[in-house]
């Protein structure tokens, strides 16, 4: 499956969808203060950003649709699949730090993704698991960073 | 405290064991990730920058991710010479006299002149760092918040004007970036600012999350990619031989390495430009004001001279705007400018006079990392080039386990992890909008200095927004930006075709020769979009990514 996307207009209609967006819940989301300290308001660059992203936007729109001037990404499903997967094993890798600890999202994360990679060799097994735990210990001892880790593994 | 003073206390902190030490082992990891095509000196950058959060001294810290740089742009041309890829697209124009004289079976003569190149390059570009570095920052001592606001804007502008072909998506991407900078709560009023009511982004998200996942995971992501796509498939490297190169080839190659240290240095202190535009214009000098031009693109020695000490004189000259006015050069001077912030020392005129021995010390660590890549590089470079042969799976897990573990070190909680993810995701967004993550990242690093500075001015000046405008330096600056921008935009396209018609013409000599050179893998790999490419296009740029044929 391969998809042509004019990055130009799709740009201009993803950025300019999330300014307007972002503007109208501005007030809401970044509220004046309750008195005056004689700083400027704390809505003032994030509403210049706002607008500037909104001004490209429609520039974006204007290249594309006036001008004809275009930047085309094709999108092949096959080739892109390997990084949307492997993003979303991160993703997966994220949380299960977050609740079983480094030691073991890494142990169980990344033997998948080699086997996904189609990789065979044993050693490179061995070699990344005991990376994951060599590292969760340099961090520990030397940099005296704790990981997040399960109470019976170290955390 | 007078200048010399200060060097004199810095030499004695340059050459503490801790810092030469830190010299050597950065100038090795830098050697390593550019060497391996498809990861950069940037990832080097960024994964050795949450372990540097335990050292004590800052100096030691940047010294250190500056001997990463050095390396790296040296590492690049390994592979360039022994496989024809190169490393960084820094490297490019190594590819194009590295490999045929490889493919002669001079592979170390090639590597020699390389290393002697690099490091004759470093040097000059470090020692006009020295000398203009105090002088500059004289010259801008009398600026005020005003003014800092203004450089800011200078800066931002020019990266987001050069960062791509297309001028609304660089400024865009830097708004985007100055937007994230200013989730979580406010420091000067204490409101909190687009945190949807969310714990993970009531604290702002910070630095080194947003570049580990913009720059070094996507770069992993993307090389692991290729790897799944070609199978694993392994190209096979020159073997190193035993012949060097010799002092009467040596001195030969100097007029070469000194013109194009002189162009690079002038182009790498240009915000924008980074090594990859150098190389080809200094290319492209040296062949004219050669004795040999028919020698160039079949193995000359001058012309890979010409190309490895350009990159490396960059790095030197990308300096002087980051330490004399906090205006990073190019992406790997922006991710070191989030270095600087994140350990407390801020580049720009006041560092001179207030962190005045810790800038010298950068300055002479600079120094003194050039001068160690020679023998660094002629001891180690054999073991370094065995490291492209290595499966990338060896690597890459292990470059993700440091990214996580790394962006937790930043604050050691787990709400970094879940920013990792989430840019993460959004960094593919933009590279499927082609959006260059470049302005953002110093969108991202600039918007705390822009903010402090605007607020100050305007509570300084009574909320008057035209003060900007009012103080004639501030107004010079805004309106060097505008004509600055314009320029660059216009030179950049000129760079462009130029180094266009220069890769166009390589390609046909080699194709004439019988030696078929490879496209540039970078240009199917810079996925973060860090080091600007030079020649590619999008069309190309998906064609490419269709025969690649990733090393690892």
């Amino acid at each position: 499956m391969k998809i042509k996307i004019k990055t130009n207009l799709w740009s201009g209609i993803v950025m300019g969808v999330f300014s307007i967006i972002m503007l109208l819940i501005l007030p809401s989301q970044v509220r004046v203060p309750a008195f005056d300290s004689g700083a400027p308001s704390p809505r003032i660059i994030p509403g210049i950003c706002l607008v500037g992203m909104l001004i490209c936007s429609a520039a974006l729109l204007i290249q594309s649709l006036v001008f004809k001037k275009e930047k085309e990404f094709e999108f092949d499903w096959a080739v892109e699949k390997p990084c949307i997967l492997m993003i979303l094993g991160l993703c997966v890798y994220t949380a299960m730090i977050i609740y079983l600890g480094f030691v073991i999202a890494s142990v169980v994360i990344f033997p998948l993704l080699l086997v996904y990679c189609g990789e065979r060799k044993p050693p490179i097994y061995i070699f990344t698991i005991a990376a994951g735990i060599g590292i969760f210990f340099l961090f520990k001892y030397v940099f005296h960073v704790s990981l997040p880790a399960l109470p019976f593994l170290g955390g | 405290m007078g200048d010399m003073q200060m060097i004199i206390q810095a030499v004695g902190m340059v050459f503490s064991p801790i810092n030469l030490a830190m010299i050597f082992g950065g100038l090795i990891l830098g050697m390593i990730v550019g060497c391996i095509p498809g990861l950069s000196v940037t990832l080097g950058i960024i994964l050795l920058l949450p372990l540097t959060y335990s050292f004590k001294s800052p100096d030691t810290a940047i010294i250190a991710l500056l001997a990463v740089y050095v390396g790296g742009m040296y590492g690049g041309s390994i592979s360039a010479i022994t496989l024809n890829t190169p490393g960084t697209n820094s490297a490019i124009a190594t590819t194009f006299d590295g490999y045929p004289l490889a493919k002669q079976g001079k592979v170390k003569k090639a590597l020699d002149t390389s290393l002697f190149a690099s490091t004759f390059g470093g040097l000059f570009s470090a020692l006009l760092l020295l000398v203009c570095a105090s002088f500059i920052t004289k010259l801008v001592a009398n600026f005020a918040s005003v003014e800092y606001f203004s450089m800011a804007i200078l800066g931002i502008s020019l990266i987001a004007g050069v960062s791509g072909d297309s001028l609304p998506k660089g400024v865009l991407s830097g708004l985007l970036g100055i937007l994230m900078a200013s989730i979580g709560t406010d420091a000067i009023t204490g409101v909190t600012r687009f945190s949807f009511g969310l714990d993970t982004l009531k604290f702002g998200i910070d630095m080194l999350p947003a570049m580990i996942a913009l720059i070094a995971l996507t770069q992993v992501v993307q090389k692991l990619r290729d790897f799944v796509i070609s199978h694993g498939k392994l190209d096979d490297a020159n073997k190193i031989d035993n012949e060097g190169l010799t002092v009467k080839e040596m001195r030969s190659i100097i007029p070469a390495c000194t013109r194009s240290s002189a162009i690079a240095s002038i182009l790498g202190a240009m915000p924008g430009v980074g090594g990859g535009v150098a190389q080809f214009m200094c290319y492209n000098e040296c062949r004219r004001a050669s004795k040999h031009p028919e020698k160039f693109g079949k193995g000359s020695l001058e012309g890979i001279a010409a190309a490895e000490s350009s990159n490396n004189a960059v790095v030197g000259s990308a300096m002087i705007p980051l330490l004399t006015l906090g205006i990073p050069g190019d992406g790997v001077t922006a991710l070191l400018l989030g270095a600087f912030i994140l350990h407390g020392i801020q580049p720009g005129p006041t560092m001179f006079t207030k962190q005045g021995v810790i800038a010298y010390s950068i300055i002479l660590g600079c120094l003194v990392a050039n001068l160690f890549l020679y023998p660094i590089g002629l001891l180690l470079t054999r073991a370094v080039a065995k490291i492209i042969q290595v499966r990338y799976t060896y690597l890459a897990p292990v470059i993700i386990m440091f990214c996580f573990a790394g962006a937790f070190a930043a604050t050691g909680n787990t709400k970094e992890l879940i920013l990792v993810a989430a840019i993460l995701v959004f960094s593919y967004v933009l590279v499927v909008l082609d959006i260059s993550s470049t302005p953002l990242m110093l969108g991202m690093i600039l918007a705390d200095i822009m903010e402090m500075n605007f607020v100050t001015s305007m509570m300084s000046y009574d909320k008057d927004y035209l003060i900007f405008f009012k103080r004639p330096i501030s107004c010079v600056i805004l309106i060097l930006t505008v004509i600055l921008v314009i320029s660059m935009l216009r030179i950049n396209k000129k760079v462009e075709a130029l180094n266009k018609a220069q890769l166009e013409e390589m390609m046909k000599e080699h194709e004439e020769t019988g030696k078929p050179a490879e496209e540039p893998r970078e240009k199917a790999t810079d996925w973060a979009g860090l080091e600007k490419l030079d020649e590619a296009e999008s069309s190309e740029e998906n064609a490419a990514r269709k025969d690649a044929k990733p090393k690892s």
